[in-house]
């Protein structure tokens, strides 16, 4: 069969406006299709990533929206096979006339560095945001998109707390692309002793807090261990994996698994439709040519791989365009600007790949239908139409 | 030894039938011709008479209603569709009124298009297609598109195609029906030199009584027999 390839390649570029609008249609679905998918394969790339530190989040049983008293912290350090603990307190300021909120959290700056050792950040900045009360520690990727450096002033103001922020950045955070770099981390005393002054009654509340254990095998124990610890409490708690943990947070969002599935299904029937519609055309405009290639001795199955193999090279090509370019795209432009919160977006080489194998199959699966019909044309008939 | 042994094509006993909205058209009926090696054979008559069917059943692209096909010693009714393909492939070769050159192959791609179905390696292919290029006189123009070529050359690209795979019979359907006088002229030297140096069996089916002339022989077709003809009453009457 691949002795036909160079003919499929010419009747491929033998109606170039056609083959080059199906290709972009192809490619700009499956860019987004591509797009959407990494947000997954990411999240769970970087789930899988930080499983090597063992950690553990805790919250309120009813959710986010509840309580975890600060003084929950202490009692999870003190647990045995903990090795670190911080609290984790959104904070939802508002930078500026910003109206997208970026991830601000107040943290306990002493252990926040241990409990997640894949966010580095240099010592002496450690130092440096450990000493000052009102010090921040900011992602590379943040600290790039708004332009800040060691030393900057970030003002937040509060939105669902009722004081403000006056920060300073003390340290910028780095790692591996599979770490969130879009995050600010302050001290989670510097809010509190705020909302004390305020007189607030949402002083006191850690939010979440995240845990390090000691090793794996202490994980499913301790999960018991603090769920138990806490069960009779005010605010009891659940110990969740970061895996659990994104999962029940994606869920406040409704089920984004399911939505960015039913819009990628619905995304490939369109170009199934359009893809077919492009080949059935190519059949009708062909019809003597492929009684030629009948007369002449060619088989059903030859027709039928002829015309599969253009269905699956132009899939191919737009997979290429849209897939590739999509991960090239992600590699060499900084989208955090245009999309906050989203800056650690990037395409996995499996999605793109992936990407292009489905392009290719939406190619395939297009060129059924025509192709059977162009192998099974009756010779006399587009013969007639010949002679 | 029997006449149809000898002969490329036997047709025994053939009718064929259409069926048209329910009514039934007689095309052949009970036809019993052989064609010998080496013959060059013009097939004439008025529309209707049954020529491109009798062309369609010696290609195997058509079954007769009762009767059989042999061509080359091949009962045709013996094969299956994919087995007249692979038959089609290995043993004829087709000229079109129309050419039907594909647009997007040079002509020397054009010609290895029949060889895409044998075992020929790329290199060997090029070569049976030049080979089958320098025959008709276009060895110089191997690599100009259709669009580059004019009427007559691209017949005769057309049947150096058909020549490529080294065929034991040519099937022509009005080979020159779009042609000037003189490429019209060109392509009949043509089939006559494959004829007389190569031994190659040819059926032409033409309206034009010069063309038929340079056959060997004239067949008339008058509703489905074949029926003696005076071929210069059939000029005078064009």
């Amino acid at each position: 069969m691949i002795k036909f390839l160079p003919l499929v390649v010419r009747n491929v570029a033998r109606n170039k406006i056609r083959s080059l609008f199906t290709c972009l249609s192809i490619a700009v679905s499956l860019f987004l299709v591509v797009m959407l998918y990494s947000f997954l394969t990411v999240q769970d790339e970087m789930t899988v990533a930080s499983r090597v530190y063992n950690r553990l989040i805790v919250m309120n049983v009813q959710g986010l929206a509840g309580n975890v008293p600060i003084a929950y912290v202490d009692r999870i350090r003190k647990l045995d096979g903990v090795r670190s603990a911080t609290s984790f307190s959104w904070f939802g300021g508002k930078y500026r006339d910003e109206k997208i909120v970026f991830g601000q959290f107040g943290v306990d700056p002493q252990s926040v560095a241990d409990v997640y050792e894949d966010y580095v950040v240099p010592p002496d900045q450690l130092q440096a945001f450990q000493a000052d009360r009102t010090g921040c520690v900011v992602g590379a990727l943040l600290a790039k998109n708004k332009g800040w450096s060691i030393g900057d002033k970030v003002p937040l103001k509060g939105d669902i707390y009722p004081v403000n922020l006056e920060l300073t950045v003390r340290g910028i955070y780095d790692g591996s692309s599979s770490i969130d770099r879009e995050m600010l981390w302050f001290h989670f005393d510097y809010l509190d002793e705020s909302l004390k002054a305020a007189r607030s009654t949402m002083a006191g509340n850690a939010g979440i807090v995240v845990l390090r254990a000691k090793s794996a095998e202490a994980m499913n124990r301790l999960t018991e261990d603090i769920e138990l610890a806490f069960a009779s409490s005010d605010a009891p708690v659940k110990a969740l994996t970061e895996k659990q943990f994104q999962a029940e947070f994606m869920s406040y969002m409704g089920d984004v698994r399911a939505f960015i599935r039913y819009t990628s299904i619905a995304i490939v029937i369109a170009l199934l439709c359009v893809a077919a519609n492009t080949m059935a055309m190519a059949l009708r405009e062909r019809t003597r040519e492929i009684a030629l290639f009948k007369a002449i001795g060619f088989s059903q199955a030859n027709v039928l791989s002829l015309f599969l193999g253009e269905a699956v090279v132009i899939g191919a090509l737009g997979g290429v365009v849209g897939c590739l370019g999509a991960k090239l795209l992600f590699a060499t432009v900084d989208f955090s600007k245009m999309l906050p919160g989203l800056g650690w977006l990037y395409v996995p080489w499996s999605t793109a790949l992936a990407g292009v194998a489905l392009a290719a199959s939406i190619g395939l699966v297009s060129g059924v239908v025509p192709a059977w019909r162009a192998a099974h044309l009756s010779v006399l008939e587009g013969l007639r139409k010949v002679v | 030894m029997s006449e149809h042994a000898d002969a490329v094509v036997a047709l025994l006993n053939v009718s064929k039938e259409f069926m048209r909205d329910k009514i039934r058209i007689p095309v052949l009926s009970n036809t019993t011709l052989h064609i010998p090696r080496g013959d060059f054979v013009a097939v004439m008559g008025p529309s209707g008479s049954g020529k491109s069917t009798l062309l369609n059943l010696c290609a195997g692209l058509d079954r007769p209603t009762t009767g059989e096909v042999i061509v080359n010693g091949q009962n045709l009714g013996d094969l299956s569709e994919a087995g007249l393909s692979r038959w089609r492939s290995e043993n004829l070769g087709f000229i079109f009124q129309s050419y039907n050159l594909m647009p997007v192959l040079t002509a020397q791609e054009n010609v290895e298009l029949p060889l895409l179905l044998t075992p020929l390696r790329r290199a060997e292919r090029r070569k049976h297609a030049a080979a089958a290029l320098a025959i008709v006189g276009l060895e110089d123009r191997a690599d100009h598109y259709p669009r580059q070529l004019s009427g007559g050359q691209e017949q005769r690209v057309a049947i150096a195609r058909a020549l490529a795979n080294d065929p034991v019979l040519l099937l022509a359907d009005e080979p020159t029906g779009n042609l000037d006088a003189a490429s019209a002229q060109d392509v009949l030297d043509l089939l006559v030199q494959l004829n007389d140096h190569y031994g190659t069996t040819i059926i032409m089916v033409t309206h034009d009584p010069k063309a038929a002339r340079r056959a060997k022989r004239l067949l008339h077709l008058e509703k489905g027999d074949f029926v003696q003809a005076d071929i210069d009453a059939l000029e005078a009457a064009r």
